[in-house]
């Protein structure tokens, strides 16, 4: 994108532009920090982190804040689902910064910063609001198109009727365990061997809803996309983390 | 009438600009500003695109080729024989050198795909930009992803002009044509 953008700048006349063709990431993983814009510290899919003593939080806070004080966040940091994007302030920067990298290297990838913390947000004219601290993290990730909640994927497994439930993990993982209505395929085959498979299942049609899982969902979105490609439409993928022993498994967020 | 053309060229190019959006950001530089970066030569049939997934378990990449209503992700295997599959992170833009082995597709190699840089530009490393911010110099950096990726996390003092609106949102950048600017986005794709 940003080439595309300099080359519209250079058609514009300027004459002086450099491309950070590493971008963002790059950025990130050299361990600097990045800012989170107006809109996503108001409204965001986010844990927003108050890092001041709670003192300082009950009396005026950034709206949608948990307090978890610097000199204890070590401690419950582990709170935060690993997944969510995480905004953080303080009204000291390196407190940000120590906690953004503690953050970071606990794989954390989402995490930014008010910009000059707590001050900054005052100068931006940015809403507080005051009242008994919340140290609770309650966040849900929105799902993304084509994937299946938890509970719906968990109901389909009380109701096979539900939805066909299709393992695409590789044959050595299904040997230690599987969930015992799933059917399996491994994703390598599923291309080649699509129509055979499914030619197996009574009453199969492109209609049937399919919740595709494997161990994390990387494979599942995959499969999913595969499915979709070949006109299974009510096809659906689950993000968890799926372990199992025998037909006992786990399914966790 | 060869004049009357290049005169025509620059509000042809902003029609080009106009209708392309964002889909393929690195082949449509217009006229003006050809892309410079020339790949290296490939034998045999190649997959280039973005990498939407990939699995070391199942040994699979799943790779968006294609434009517009044509996009669409192969999935492709690879194995230890496959050359370069450390080049094949999600959302890198890659060229893929496959052969197919009956309904499948095998990676023989795996390269970056390199953005095409237009004429006139250059490129900068994390170190030099890194100083520059923290030496407070005189330059305008510009963000070109979705406002959305931006708004979640962007570098310090950098503004948001999304690739898709910048013919609306040239405004934003100086009116002196000598400012330096920096653009950057989410990789080299």
């Amino acid at each position: 994108m940003s080439p595309m953008s300099a080359g519209q700048a250079v058609q514009a006349g300027f004459k002086n532009i450099r491309v950070y063709l590493d971008g963002e990431p790059a950025w990130r993983k050299a361990g600097y920090p990045t800012y989170a814009g107006y809109g996503f510290i108001c409204q965001g899919n986010n844990v927003i982190v108050d890092l001041r003593s709670a003192e300082k939080d009950a009396v005026a806070r950034i709206p949608r804040s948990v307090s978890m004080p610097f000199a204890t966040f070590a401690d419950v940091m582990d709170e935060i689902p690993v997944k969510a994007p995480v905004v953080l302030y303080s009204d000291k920067e390196d407190e940000m910064l120590a906690a953004l990298k503690m953050l970071r290297e606990n794989g954390y990838k989402k995490v930014s910063l008010v910009e000059d913390g707590y001050r900054g947000w005052k100068h931006l004219g940015g809403r507080l609001v005051k009242g008994p601290v919340v140290t609770e993290v309650n966040w849900k990730r929105k799902l993304a198109p084509g994937e299946v909640s938890i509970a719906e994927f968990e109901a389909a497994m009380e109701d096979p009727s539900k939805a066909i439930i299709l393992d695409v993990r590789t044959i050595e993982e299904v040997k230690v365990g599987k969930l015992p209505m799933s059917r399996h395929i491994p994703l390598d085959q599923l291309c080649s061997r699509m129509d055979e498979f499914f030619a197996t299942i009574d009453g199969m049609s492109k209609d049937q809803d399919i919740y595709v899982h494997c161990t994390t969902g990387a494979r599942a979105e995959m499969a999913y996309k595969e499915l979709q490609k070949n006109g299974y439409k009510n096809a659906k993928y689950l993000v968890a983390e799926v372990s199992c022993e025998l037909d006992d498994c786990d399914i966790e967020e | 009438m060869q004049k009357m053309l290049v005169r025509l060229l620059p509000f042809l190019v902003v029609a080009v600009f106009g209708l392309s959006g964002c889909v393929q950001p690195d082949s449509q530089f217009g006229s003006a500003a050809k892309p410079v970066a020339v790949a290296k030569k490939v034998t045999g049939p190649v997959f280039k695109g973005r990498v939407v997934g990939k699995s070391m378990k199942a040994k699979t990449i799943s790779v968006q080729v294609g434009k517009g209503k044509k996009a669409h992700a192969v999935l492709i295997k690879f194995d230890q024989n496959t050359d370069g599959i450390e080049h094949a992170n999600k959302g890198h833009g890659v060229i893929v050198s496959y052969e197919k082995q009956g309904k499948d597709f095998y990676a023989k190699s795996i390269r970056p795909k390199l953005a095409k840089m237009p004429k006139g530009t250059s490129i900068i490393q994390t170190a030099d930009l890194k100083k520059m911010i923290d030496n407070k110099e005189d330059f305008v950096l510009i963000d070109s992803r979705p406002a959305a990726r931006y708004s979640q996390s962007h570098l310090p003092g950098a503004i948001s002009i999304p690739v898709c609106e910048m013919q609306e949102l040239m405004g934003l950048l100086p009116k002196d044509l000598d400012a330096a600017l920096v653009f950057y986005c989410g990789g080299p794709t």
